[in-house]
C-alpha cells in the first residue's frame, strides 16, 4: 500500500471516512445494538436462558445446515450460471440484438416481486402442475423441498452474479487474451490460465453476494421449502411471528451472520494473495479477442438461450395472470385488474417510486465511495468498514426490519412511519452490491494510474473524480441498479417498516396472494417489471454520456 | 379546465405528501390509526362505512395476525397505532399476556356470551368463525370419493400427499383444528396423536397461514384440506370449483377480536370504533360485504346463504381455559410427534 494516502495529510478523506463511520453507525451498528440489548436482556436483567434452549433444540439446528447447503450450492450454481451468461455476453462476438435481449432476459428475474415466482413454481410443477401433469404426465410430484427451493433461488439470485462479473471481464485487457493464443495456446488453455484466474475476484465476490443473498433470504423457503426442508430464516421469521418470541427469533438470526463473516473472511484472503491489475492505463487500442471456437459459441449460446427461456415461460405465465379473471378457475380475458391497481394501488405505486427513487441514487454514490475508500485508501478502521457495511446485507430482511423498528420507534432518533426510514433501510441492506462491485474493479485497476495523477500535483478529490471515477463508473450503475431493483422487490425486511403512511407495491402484492387475488398481484407484479425496465433503459443512456473517452468499453445493463 | 383540476389536485396531493417524508403522521382529531389482521377487501368497507357513520376517518395498515403482534410488542414503548383490528382472539390473548393492551368495556360487552369477551376487557368479538373441510370437487370426483363427513374419511388412501392445513406454530386456524381432534376424541390425547399421526401422511404441506392451502386446493394441486368457513366461501366466490363440508363428529370455531392498544395516541376515537365494530351498526353489514363470518353479537341474524351453508353442520366453541393452559404444550407435542417424528 505504497500509494495510501494517510488521513492528516488529505482531509477530504479523512471527511469522507468519518462521515460514513458516523452512518454506518447510526443505521447498522446502533438498531443491531439494540436489538442485541433485547435478546441478551429479559425485562432487565441479563440472561441466555432462553436462547440457549432455542439455539440447541435439534430442528433449529438442522436448519441452520440445510441454510448453509442451500447457501453454499446457490452460491455455486448461480455463480457458474452468471459466469457463463457474463462471459457469452462479453467474449461471443454477439449481435447487438441478441445481446440487448439476452440482457433483458437476465434482468426479468431480479426484478421478480416476492413471492409470484414461487406461485408460478406450484401451478407449473405442483402435481397438477401445467409442465408436470399436464405436459409430462407425472404423478404425485412433490414441489416442495431443496430442489425446488434451489432453482427458485439460482433463477433469482444469478443476475446479481452476472452483473457484476460481466464489466470485470470486459475489463480484461483481451491483448492479453491474444498474446496467451499468439505464443501457441490453446484456447481452452488461455481461458483456463489467463481468463478465468483473472476473474478470480469478481468469481468470489459473486459468490459471497449469492451466498449471503440465499442465507438471508426467507420468502422463496416460507413457499417452497415445505416441511422437509426448514431453513434457519424462515425459522427466525416464524419463532417471531408465530410463537411471538423476538429474543429466540433474533438469536437464530445471528447464527446466520457467523458463516455469513467466514466466507467473506476466506474470500477477501484468497483474493488478496494474487495480483489480478489489467488495467493499466498502458494498454495500446484493444483487438477483440476469438476467446471461444464457433463450435463453443453455439454451444454457449444454446444454453443460455434455454436458461432464457424457462425464464420467459415464467413472465409469459406472469402476464397471463394479469390478464384473466382468475388464474385456473375463470380464463376469460379482462382489464379489470389493472383498473384496480391504478386506483386502489395507485397511493403504493406513488409511495413505492418516491423510496426507491430516493435510494437509488444514494444507494449507488454509497456503494462505491465506500468500496473505493476500502480499496484504495488508508485510514484507520478501514478493514472493520469494509465487514460493517456487508451486515445489513448478510442477515435475515426479518431481523434487519425488527432491528429497525426497535431502535427508531422510540426517542432519540423517531423514524418509524416515515419514508427515510425505509429508504436507509434499502441504502444500507442493498448498497452492498455495490461496494462489492466497485471492490472488484478496483482490484483489477493499476495503482499507478491514481500515482501518476497524484505526482502530478494532483488532490485525492481530483484523481477520484477524473481518474477512478470514470473507471468504476459501471460499478456505480451496477450498484444503483441493484439497489433500484430490490427497492422494488423488497418485503422481508419492509413488511416492518411500512406504516399507515407509506406502503409499498411489495406489500399489496403479499395482501392480494392472501386474498386469493391472483390476478391483481400478477398485475402488480407486471407493473414493476415495466418501471423496472424503463428505468434500466434511462440508466443505460445515462451511461453513455458519462462515458470517458479513452476508458474501456461500458457495457450497459441493456445492451447499451 | 376539469383536466387542469385534475393536474392541480395531483400536485397538491404530491405536495401534501412530501412533509410526511421526514416526519412521523400526525392525527388530528378525527383520525384513528389502526392495524387490521382482516386483509383489506373486508377491512375497507368496514372502515368506510364507520366514517360514514362518525366521520372518523380510519388510517389502516394490513398485516398477518403474527406480524402484527410483533410489531405491536416492537412499538411497545411508543405505540403507533390505536387499534388492533380482526384477526383470530388466539393473538389477542398472547397480546394480553405482552401487556400491550388497555381494557375497555364497549356497551355491548354485557350482551356478549363468556367466550366473546376478556374478563377485563383486553379484547372483545367481533366475529366467529368455524373450521371447514373443504375439497377439490375434479379431485373428489377422479377418486370415486364423496366430500369428507367424518375425520376419518381423510384418513382415505386417495388423499396421500394430497391434503395442506396449517402449521400449527404460526397459525390460530392450526391450534384450532388441533383442539377440534382433541375435543372429537373426548380429550383423550393419546388418541387424537393417533389420529394426527395416521393423517400425516396424507398432508402434502402444513401452510404457514391459516388460508395458505385454499389456492393450492383451488388449483387442484392439494386435494382438499381444512380452513375456516371465510376463506373456503372465497375460495369459491373467486370461481374455484370446490365443496366445503362438515365432519358428523363436529368441528370447532374461533372468534375474531378488536382491542384498544395501551398508549394509544387517540383513545377516544379508537373506543368509538371499538363501540361501533362490537355493536349490531357494524356485523349488520357483513352481508352486504359478502363477509362470511357469523356476527358475534347475539342480535345480528346470519346472513340466508351463510346458514343454509352451516344448516345441520355440528360446530362446537373450544373452551377458552382448557386451551389456553395446555395449548403450549399441545402444540410442542405436535412438533415432535407429528410434525417431524
Amino acid at each position: 500500500m505504497s500509494c495510501a494516502t494517510s488521513p492528516h495529510r488529505d482531509p477530504a478523506i479523512a471527511a469522507t471516512a468519518f462521515a460514513l463511520w458516523a452512518l454506518l453507525a447510526l443505521f447498522v451498528l446502533y438498531p443491531l445494538a439494540m436489538l442485541m440489548g433485547r435478546v441478551l436482556f429479559d425485562h432487565g436483567s441479563l440472561s441466555t436462558a432462553g436462547i440457549v434452549t432455542v439455539l440447541t433444540d435439534r430442528h433449529q439446528v438442522q436448519a441452520f445446515w440445510n441454510s448453509l447447503l442451500l447457501a453454499a450450492l446457490v452460491g455455486l450454481a448461480g455463480t457458474a450460471l452468471g459466469f457463463m451468461f457474463a462471459f457469452t455476453a462479453a467474449r461471443a462476438r454477439l449481435p447487438r440484438g441478441l445481446l440487448t435481449a439476452m440482457d433483458a432476459s437476465v434482468l426479468l428475474p431480479l426484478v421478480s416481486p416476492p413471492f409470484t415466482t414461487a406461485i408460478a413454481m406450484i401451478f407449473s410443477f405442483g402435481p397438477r402442475g401445467l409442465i408436470t401433469y399436464h405436459v409430462l404426465g407425472l404423478k404425485g410430484v412433490t414441489v416442495y423441498g431443496l430442489p425446488s427451493t434451489l432453482f427458485s433461488e439460482v433463477l433469482t439470485y444469478f443476475p446479481i452474479a452476472y452483473l457484476t462479473l460481466r464489466p470485470l471481464i470486459a475489463g480484461i485487457d483481451s491483448n492479453i487474451e491474444g498474446m496467451a493464443l499468439s505464443l501457441g495456446a490453446s484456447r481452452w488453455r488461455v481461458f483456463r490460465t489467463v481468463t478465468l484466474p483473472l476473474c478470480i475476484p469478481g468469481l468470489a465476490n459473486a459468490f459471497l453476494l449469492l451466498f449471503a443473498a440465499s442465507l438471508a433470504d426467507f420468502a422463496t423457503p416460507l413457499i417452497l421449502g415445505g416441511n422437509q426442508f426448514p431453513v434457519l430464516p424462515t425459522q427466525a421469521y416464524l419463532q417471531i411471528t408465530g410463537l411471538y418470541d423476538l429474543r429466540g427469533g433474533a438469536a437464530l438470526s445471528f447464527a446466520l451472520l457467523v458463516p455469513a463473516l467466514v466466507v467473506f473472511v476466506l474470500q477477501r484472503y484468497w483474493v488478496s494473495r494474487r495480483f489480478y491489475v489489467t488495467i493499466t492505463g498502458k494498454g495500446a487500442g484493444q483487438t477483440p479477442f476469438d476467446s471461444v471456437s464457433n463450435a463453443m459459441r453455439t454451444a454457449l449460446l444454446a444454453a443460455c438461450l434455454a436458461v432464457a427461456l424457462v425464464i420467459a415461460y415464467f413472465y409469459a405465465l406472469l402476464l397471463y395472470a394479469s390478464l384473466v379473471v382468475a388464474l385456473g378457475a375463470n380464463h376469460a380475458l379482462t382489464l379489470q385488474h389493472y383498473r384496480v391497481i391504478f386506483t386502489d394501488g395507485l397511493k403504493a405505486i406513488r409511495d413505492t417510486l418516491i423510496i426507491a427513487g430516493l435510494a437509488m441514487p444514494l444507494g449507488g454514490l454509497y456503494g462505491i465511495l465506500v468500496g473505493y475508500l476500502v480499496t484504495k485508501k488508508k485510514f484507520i478502521g478501514r478493514r472493520s468498514m469494509e465487514l460493517v457495511s456487508m451486515i445489513n446485507y448478510a442477515l435475515p430482511g426479518t431481523i434487519v426490519g425488527i432491528a429497525y423498528l426497535i431502535a427508531f420507534n422510540d426517542p432519540p432518533i423517531e423514524l418509524t412511519g416515515t419514508a427515510l426510514i425505509i429508504v436507509a433501510c434499502y441504502i444500507f441492506r442493498y448498497g452492498p452490491t455495490g461496494i462489492r462491485a466497485t471492490v472488484a474493479l478496483l482490484q483489477q485497476i493499476d495503482k499507478s494510474l491514481e500515482e501518476a495523477s497524484a505526482g502530478l500535483g494532483a488532490g485525492s478529490g481530483t484523481t477520484f473524480r477524473r481518474i477512478t471515477l470514470p473507471l468504476i463508473v459501471p460499478a456505480f450503475f451496477a450498484g444503483l441498479s441493484i439497489v433500484f431493483i430490490r427497492s422494488m422487490t423488497a418485503i422481508s425486511a419492509t413488511i416492518f417498516l411500512v406504516s399507515v403512511g407509506w406502503t409499498l407495491i411489495t406489500v399489496k402484492i403479499l395482501e392480494n396472494i392472501t386474498e386469493l387475488s391472483l390476478g391483481p398481484a400478477a398485475a402488480f407484479s407486471v407493473l414493476v417489471v415495466v418501471i423496472v425496465f424503463v428505468v434500466m433503459a434511462a440508466i443505460a443512456r445515462l451511461m453513455r454520456v458519462f462515458r470517458a473517452p479513452g476508458a474501456m468499453p461500458v457495457t450497459s445493463l441493456l445492451g447499451g | 379546465m376539469m383536466a387542469m383540476n385534475r393536474w392541480l389536485r395531483h400536485v397538491l396531493g404530491v405536495a401534501a405528501v412530501l412533509p410526511l417524508l421526514f416526519g412521523a403522521l400526525t392525527a388530528s382529531a378525527q383520525t384513528l390509526n389502526v392495524y387490521s389482521i382482516w386483509p383489506e377487501n373486508w377491512a375497507k368497507p368496514m372502515f368506510e362505512e364507520f366514517e360514514k357513520a362518525t366521520g372518523i376517518k380510519v388510517n389502516f395498515v394490513r398485516f398477518s395476525s403474527g406480524e402484527a403482534l410483533a410489531r405491536i410488542i416492537a412499538e411497545k414503548n411508543n405505540p403507533r397505532v390505536d387499534v388492533l383490528f380482526g384477526g383470530p382472539v388466539e393473538t389477542f390473548a398472547a397480546g394480553v399476556s405482552e401487556g400491550v393492551f388497555e381494557s375497555y368495556k364497549p356497551p355491548s360487552f354485557a350482551k356478549l356470551p363468556a367466550r366473546f369477551r376478556q374478563a377485563d376487557g383486553q379484547w372483545v368479538a367481533i366475529a366467529d368463525d368455524p373450521l371447514v373441510f373443504m375439497t377439490n370437487d375434479r379431485f373428489v370426483k377422479e377418486n370415486g370419493l364423496k366430500a369428507p363427513a367424518s375425520w376419518n374419511d381423510l384418513l382415505a388412501p386417495p388423499y396421500k400427499n394430497m391434503l395442506q392445513m396449517a402449521d400449527a406454530r404460526t397459525s390460530g386456524t392450526a391450534v384450532t383444528r388441533i383442539f377440534s381432534i382433541l375435543e372429537v376424541n373426548g380429550r383423550d390425547e393419546n388418541k387424537a396423536f393417533d389420529y394426527m399421526k395416521k393423517l400425516r401422511p396424507n398432508v402434502q404441506l402444513y401452510t404457514k397461514s391459516g388460508g395458505g392451502g385454499t389456492l393450492p386446493v383451488g388449483l387442484g394441486q392439494a386435494g382438499g384440506g381444512i380452513f375456516f368457513i371465510v376463506d373456503a366461501l372465497d375460495t369459491k366466490a373467486k370461481g374455484y370449483e370446490v365443496s366445503i363440508s362438515f365432519p358428523k363428529e363436529g368441528i370447532g370455531t374461533a372468534a375474531e377480536g378488536i382491542a384498544l392498544i395501551k398508549g394509544a395516541k387517540n383513545p377516544e376515537t379508537a373506543k368509538k370504533l371499538i363501540d361501533w365494530a362490537t355493536s349490531p351498526a357494524m356485523q349488520n353489514q357483513f352481508a352486504k360485504y359478502k363477509i362470511n363470518f357469523v356476527p358475534a353479537h347475539p342480535d345480528v341474524a346470519l346472513e340466508p346463504s351463510l346458514a343454509a351453508v352451516l344448516k345441520d353442520a355440528k360446530i362446537f366453541p373450544i373452551d377458552a381455559d382448557y386451551a389456553g393452559a395446555n395449548r403450549k404444550r399441545i402444540v410442542d407435542r405436535w412438533v415432535a410427534e407429528v410434525l417431524n417424528p
